[in-house]
């Protein structure tokens, strides 16, 4: 969206760049189903498009995903949110900051971008009801500096999604 | 004054001329170096470090046949030394001398991964000595793939000119020997394309790269889960992220790494057959 974020403020180390090169030569030609890259030149942050599945809430609904890549990925999470406007769910917040615990502390450098996506689509699909997260109002108000999601305190409302 | 006495004060003075030679390194005045290191060498000929360094300032001024000579020396004291034999892969290479290049090389990293597995200078042979095994390939496919290619116009023309011999004593069922002549033209082309296909740079395949650095394996290691890993990126892991493993999520120690020599084979009989695999970037 607008600036860059804290994390993502340094370049890529060789080791990030190296193995980013590698995950988009597999996305090309392996894309999760359901999520569309928007090619760039910048390796640093990816924009996915993500189309809701079919017979669930989401169906034929569309929303864009912001990826930034930290200086030392995959030894650090990188940060996922949506591009408002976020999708209604109990665990995405309107400012497009999503709670899933893949995201900061369960991160494990052995997941990618493709395997982020498949868990955030699942979370989507497995949702029964369109709606924001109770304390909604008053965490966008906290965001309000500019605040990276990896900076929250998360506390994980359940481990279903 | 006792000889022993007199042997230290030697060595503290040779040791002294590395610190100056080791200063005027640094400010890349290496003639100045070379001399000090000299010095140092003349008196204590048998500290390998003085070769090396003295080397190192060769190195810095592509003097070659000097690096040669001064690291065979630092091996002839110390043949563990990682930094000799490193800069002598080096310089034989740069003589092309690309078989025992190589060899030094891969000396120089078994032994610099027993020191120091995460060292930079691990990744700096490796890099070296990948380049160096890549240019080898590149140079041994392309004469394979000329001798290959005009060999296939050798028999396309030994075929076509045999089937012209053929049609002429059979008469009639001209149809049918036309589709079988095309079929046989056909298959021999399948078979130079299958020969040439070692050399055909594609993707290396996933059982033989990290599942965290997505490279193929230079060094890998097995924990207790069964999952492989590259030596460096995994401790790099358990140092930054946690102790666990990225796949199964089981706690992890460092002490439970166990290097995956069947994996480090395989890598190693791929990479023999498929040369554009060391292509590092």
């Amino acid at each position: 969206m607008s600036g860059p974020s804290p994390s993502s403020r340094k370049g890529l180390s060789k080791i990030a760049c190296n193995r980013l090169q590698k995950e988009l030569v597999e996305w090309q030609v392996n894309p999760p189903v359901g999520f569309k890259h928007k090619a760039t030149d910048n390796l640093q942050r990816w924009v996915i498009e993500v189309n809701g599945a079919p017979g669930t809430l989401y169906a034929n609904e569309t929303y864009q995903l912001q990826v930034d890549f930290p200086e030392h990925y995959p030894m650090e999470a990188p940060q996922v949110i949506f591009i408002p406007p976020a999708p209604l769910h109990p665990h995405i917040y309107s400012n497009g900051h999503i709670c899933l615990d893949i995201l900061y502390d369960s991160w494990s450098p052995a997941m990618t971008v493709s395997s982020i996506c498949i868990s955030i689509l699942s979370m989507l699909s497995s949702s029964t009801v369109k709606q924001r997260p109770a304390d909604n109002d008053r965490y966008v108000k906290n965001c309000r500096n500019g605040r990276s999601p990896k900076e929250t305190r998360w506390w994980f409302h359940d481990d279903k999604v | 004054m006792s000889p022993t006495v007199d042997a230290a004060a030697v060595a503290k003075q040779a040791e002294q001329l590395r610190q100056e030679g080791n200063f005027c390194f640094k400010k890349d005045r290496f003639g100045a170096a070379i001399d000090a290191y000299t010095e140092a060498i003349a008196l204590c000929p048998n500290v390998p470090i003085y070769w090396t360094n003295r080397a190192l300032c060769h190195r810095k001024r592509n003097d070659w046949k000097r690096v040669e000579e001064d690291c065979r020396r630092a091996i002839q004291i110390d043949h563990h030394s990682v930094k000799a034999h490193y800069m002598l892969g080096l310089a034989l290479l740069e003589r092309q001398e690309y078989a025992e290049g190589v060899k030094e090389l891969e000396k120089s990293l078994d032994l610099g991964r027993g020191a120091n597995p995460q060292g930079y200078m691990v990744e700096e042979i490796w890099l070296e000595l990948a380049k160096a095994k890549y240019m080898e390939w590149e140079h041994v496919s392309t004469k394979r793939s000329w001798e290959l290619q005009s060999l296939k116009e050798i028999c396309e023309a030994a075929l076509k000119e045999k089937q012209l011999l053929d049609s002429s004593h059979t008469k009639g069922f001209l149809d049918e020997n036309t589709k079988s002549n095309a079929e046989q033209l056909e298959a021999l082309s399948k078979v130079f394309q299958k020969a040439a296909e070692n050399d055909i740079p594609t993707e290396v395949p996933d059982y033989l790269c990290c599942k965290i650095s997505l490279d193929i394996f230079r060094d890998p290691v097995i924990t207790p889960g069964g999952v492989t890993y590259e030596r460096a990126v995994i401790l790099d892991h358990l140092e930054k992220v946690g102790r666990f493993d990225p796949i199964t999520r089981e706690p992890l120690y460092k002490s439970q790494l166990v290097p995956n020599l069947a994996i480090k084979e395989a890598v190693r009989a791929f990479l023999n057959k498929h040369g554009w695999g060391y292509k590092m970037d």
